[in-house]
């Protein structure tokens, strides 16, 4: 069963949208001859893949190359210009953490905020609240305002409410954006390490993108190396990290 | 998203924002208080020298009510200009319903609202006013509440594309609190009056006293107006703010 169908995608981006956007600006822009044509940007350039259910796949390439914005597309962050995305099942996309702390409310209330923001209902957070707190070994600090912690103990909490929200949700379909960064003390980071294998490990389809080539060629069956917006290569593991990393 | 979740999310928003706000602070929730109350109090102690409010009967609660409705209204708009640019890490990274931005900073300043209605139940009890007047001037305030929050996501989507929306704002709030009879009274018959008209707030205003101070039941043409600008600005917020945010997460 095919969960991810990505056929023919093209998108570009504007640039110079801020150049133009003050109120001024945008009256001289309507009267003006003088009209510069609008700089574009192509981050996805005729993008063509499928991912089966269960498959893990990697996504390498340079800063710019279109990875995190093929991925905001699949998970319709982002409106294609043109092309097909199909996809089957729940979808979670993950872009490393800490979107939703903040700094001045309590630790208690950053996990109720976050757990709204990732979908869950107040009675669902009540629910994993005391395994969000144990995993992140921070129960002495609950009621403590966050921007008393330290950075080991941000990351912590960022990644327990992340990760506990999303097996909460049990998705059909992870993408991954450099989530593996980890943080914390090594005792931390190998217990969550644990967790994200077990997660990309557990039957979901997986699309992971990391700048980490080892990380890539440890989970992914298939790997599709992204140049300029374009798929320069795509087939095993080894092949494409093989050519990747020779170019 | 259902529309339940959509309410239950922009509602946890609204609730960590309004903490956020008077977090550390020794007056907290009286900082809501202050800024119409020090108004009030000024043009209270001005009134004779700068307009003339005779014949307006129980003048510090028209002024109170004016002032707390055109303060909702200005920094309810003040806010939307920028509220989807505040969120942007939310909207590059997570799917969500961008909507609960918006709910979530109207609901916010529905908050901050209920402390304003609680002073002028205190003024009410003060003058001898019946508190039913409070209980229909929620009803008012719940029309002007969907007015502002049709205006709030059109102004939500217009800021991305208007950088300077909120200087904008500022100044055009401050002419609209000029131009709306906020602390003085217009006849019938006068320009001022003809003017109002055009100024959707005036309506509300103008219902709110009728129904909360005076007691009686405003014009059926007024009722319809009122009803007719909150459909149709939640209908065209709505609608511009659909139609647009697909492409928020591109442009924040």
């Amino acid at each position: 069963m095919k969960r991810i169908v990505v056929k023919n995608l093209n998108k570009k981006f504007t640039l110079d949208h801020k150049k133009r956007a003050g109120a001024l600006a945008k009256i001289v822009s309507i009267f003006s001859r003088n009209n510069e044509g609008k700089r574009l940007l192509t981050v996805a350039d005729d993008v063509s893949f499928e991912v089966e259910q269960g498959e893990i796949i990697g996504i390498v390439g340079h800063n710019g190359s279109g990875k995190s914005t093929l991925l905001r597309l699949i998970s319709e962050i982002y409106q294609k210009d043109s092309g097909e995305i199909k996809t089957e099942g729940k979808l979670i996309y993950l872009n490393g953490y800490g979107q939703g702390l903040q700094s001045r409310l309590t630790m208690r209330e950053n996990i109720y905020l976050m757990g709204a923001l990732m979908g869950l209902s107040q009675g669902d957070i009540k629910k994993r609240f005391d395994e969000i707190v144990e995993f992140s070994g921070l129960s002495n600090f609950v009621d403590a305002k966050v921007y008393k912690f330290s950075s080991g103990m941000v990351t912590r909490l960022n990644f327990s409410v992340t990760m506990y929200c999303v097996k909460h949700h049990n998705p059909e379909i992870l993408l991954l954006d450099e989530i593996f960064s980890g943080g914390g003390d090594i005792e931390f980071f190998d217990k969550s390490t644990k967790l994200v294998e077990n997660l990309v490990q557990g039957g979901a389809t997986v699309i992971l993108v990391s700048h980490d080539l080892g990380l890539i060629e440890k989970y992914s069956e298939r790997v599709i190396w992204l140049e300029n917006g374009k798929i320069r290569e795509q087939g095993s593991a080894e092949k494409v990290l093989s050519a990747y990393k020779n170019q | 998203m259902k529309i339940d979740s959509v309410l239950s999310l922009s509602y946890s928003i609204a609730k960590a924002n309004f903490k956020l706000r008077n977090e550390g602070s020794y007056l907290g929730i009286f900082w809501y208080l202050l800024s119409p109350l020090s108004l009030f109090l000024i043009i209270l102690f001005i009134r004779g020298s700068i307009v003339s409010t005779e014949g307006v009967a129980n003048y510090p609660l028209y002024l109170l009510l004016g002032l707390v409705m055109v303060n909702f209204f200005s920094q309810l708009i003040h806010s939307a200009t920028n509220v989807i640019q505040a969120n942007s890490g939310f909207i590059k990274s997570i799917k969500i319903p961008l909507e609960v931005f918006v709910f979530s900073i109207v609901l916010q300043s529905i908050f901050s609202h209920a402390f304003e209605v609680l002073l002028i139940a205190l003024f009410f009890i003060y003058f001898h006013i019946s508190l039913i007047g409070i209980f229909f001037y929620l009803i008012v305030f719940a029309f002007f509440a969907i007015f502002v929050l049709g205006l709030c996501l059109f102004f939500a989507t217009l800021g991305l594309y208007v950088s300077d929306l909120g200087n904008i704002w500022t100044i055009a709030s401050q002419l609209l609190f000029f131009l709306t009879p906020t602390f003085y009274i217009v006849h019938p018959g006068t320009s001022l009056y003809l003017g109002n008209l055009f100024n959707p707030i005036f309506y509300f205003m103008t219902a709110a006293r009728d129904v909360a101070i005076y007691g009686t039941m405003p014009a059926w043409w007024m009722i319809g107006v009122m009803l007719a600008v909150s459909t149709l600005s939640f209908c065209v917020g709505a609608l511009v703010f659909n139609k647009f945010k697909g492409r928020f997460a591109e442009l924040v």
